[in-house]
């Protein structure tokens, strides 16, 4: 069944794309206005021919953001560090608000619509099948460790005194060497390892494995967003069970299963990427506002 | 048996600590405005350093184990400006409502200041992030009569550095001889910054690779001197900003 000239319908992944190349340039552009372009050196303040610094009310990446005077702070970020700190700052508080109602309400977008690891993680797909072709690849099936992991980093945190996510959370880690490489013209070794060793973890094993069966943060996010109204359903007339959305899924979730009475779909796993609905050639999958 | 048993053992668990995320390497200079907390409250989002107007604050790296992407100063690469900037006329003047680290920090690990004209008059105790300790024997003004940058650059000159000890007595002094007053000083590093008494400067004089300003060339010989008749083990520049107690 072809799908209605009339009613076209738009895709979503365009919309994504331009939302997570939005936040990957802001990573880029906030360093490089805020960064000073000249170098210092004694003589220069003895002489007092100091030019003046650039200021500018904007900085962070996706882990705390700060424009203005206004902040946006990751969920996760921000039970990091009351766990760490053991007290409440009330900015830090107010900063979490829009982020917690987003992820309440739409679920765990974060990682389908701004993660810029995510991103790169979904073009890395390629190098997955190329691998797979080249017979490098093992398909390596890991279990969903996320919630456990994340559980205890969190108790780490807590027994510590040391915010153990917010240092190696890898979209943190992403604009942190950005950030660090236009202020001080230098990355850390650290950083640039584990996120490298993220992508090769990926090529060789099943795609996106970091981000369904590791990511702490994104297994913190899917559960702030378990009961999201936002959701991805399933017109039982128009599926034609061609199996595509099951092939496209990428964290293999089989949305066929909602033409079930009982669906065995794993909810809290779902990000809503949209790449389903996309894939569908009939429209039978769309998003809904419905609580389940 | 036994005992070797025990001894590897004793290796896992010695290997064991070492894995433990809590090996550091020695104590840094924190942003103005951080607090004792400050450890436990840094989320390492690295907007202090972003924010910093003169990029004076560094991220510490893995050697740092647990402190890993904490924010430090190194006043012999960046000191502290303050958020001021100096004028022609020589006066400090803000750049800033707030100093910009504790401004951009989120979890107020670093504690907002206010930063007006009054700043580096009063001097607020949590603005404090260490001391400077001044070393006569390898001080060129001291030994030398000849430099005083220190003096002439400090953000507090005549509060945290005056250039002269209150309640001494030197005989035949003409030049400034620089005393630190903890009570005042900040530990910014200013002093730390330019003075000249730096390895670098010292080797100069028979590397000609090194290449140095004006203002650093000026002192390169006597610096040499007094690096060479000090000996091996002295700590430098002369004047060094060290955590407070």
């Amino acid at each position: 069944m072809k799908r209605d000239p009339g009613m076209k319908m738009r895709r979503v992944i365009y919309l994504r794309r331009l939302s997570q190349l939005f936040v990957i340039a802001l990573l880029i552009v906030v360093p490089a206005v805020t960064m000073n372009s000249f170098e210092w050196s004694p003589s220069r303040i003895v002489l007092g021919h100091l030019p003046p610094p650039t200021i500018r009310n904007i900085s962070g990446d996706t882990w705390v953001f700060t424009i203005g005077g206004f902040r946006f702070v990751h969920p996760i970020a921000f039970m990091d560090g009351i766990l760490s700190a053991r007290v409440i700052y009330i900015p830090y508080l107010l900063g979490l608000i829009i982020p917690l109602f987003i992820t309440i309400v739409l679920g765990r977008v974060f990682c389908s619509w701004l993660c810029p690891v995510g991103f790169i993680l979904e073009l890395n797909q390629r190098t997955n099948t190329l691998l797979k072709r080249m017979g490098l690849n093992h398909e390596l099936r890991l279990p969903d460790i996320r919630y456990p992991l994340l559980s205890v980093m969190l108790l780490l945190s807590f027994i510590l005194s040391t915010p153990v996510v917010s240092v190696i959370d890898p979209p943190h880690m992403l604009g942190r060497e950005l950030m660090y490489l236009f202020t001080h013209h230098s990355v850390s070794l650290t950083g640039v390892s584990i996120l490298s060793g993220i992508i090769l973890f990926e090529g060789l094993s099943t795609s996106r494995a970091w981000c369904s069966s590791l990511c702490p943060s994104g297994g913190g996010l899917s559960i702030l967003g378990a009961k999201r109204v936002l959701r991805i359903g399933m017109e039982r007339q128009l599926c034609t069970r061609c199996g595509r959305c099951d092939e496209r899924c990428p964290y293999n979730l089989e949305p066929m299963r909602l033409l079930e009475d009982e669906p065995g779909f794993d909810w809290i796993k779902c990000d809503n990427c949209g790449l389903c609905r996309d894939v569908c050639p009939t429209g039978a999958i769309k998003y809904m506002f419905r609580r389940r | 048996m036994i005992a070797r048993r025990e001894f590897l053992k004793g290796i896992v668990y010695v290997g064991a600590i070492g894995l433990l995320p809590l090996n550091f390497h020695g104590p840094v200079l924190r942003p103005p405005g951080s607090g004792r907390d400050f450890l436990a409250r840094c989320i390492r989002c690295g907007q202090c350093i972003e924010a910093c107007p003169y990029d004076s604050i560094r991220a510490l790296d893995i050697t740092a184990g647990a402190f890993i992407h904490t924010p430090y100063i190194d006043p012999l690469r960046t000191p502290c400006y303050l958020c001021q900037q100096r004028g022609p006329d020589g006066k400090d003047r803000p750049i800033s409502r707030y100093l910009r680290c504790g401004e951009a920090c989120p979890t107020g690990a670093i504690k907002r200041i206010r930063n007006t004209k009054d700043v580096l008059a009063e001097v607020p105790e949590e603005l404090k992030i260490g001391v400077s300790v001044l070393n006569r024997k390898i001080c060129l003004a001291w030994q030398y009569d000849s430099c005083g940058e220190c003096y002439y650059n400090c953000p507090l000159r005549d509060k945290a550095l005056r250039d002269f000890p209150p309640n001494e007595v030197i005989v035949g002094a003409t030049g400034i001889r620089p005393w630190v007053d903890p009570e005042h000083c900040i530990g910014c590093g200013m002093c730390n910054y330019v003075c000249p008494v730096k390895e670098y400067i010292a080797r100069s004089v028979m590397d000609r690779s090194i290449k140095l300003t004006f203002f650093e060339e000026r002192y390169a010989a006597m610096v040499r001197n007094l690096i060479g008749s000090a000996g091996p083990g002295v700590r430098l520049p002369a004047i060094r900003v060290v955590l407070r107690p």
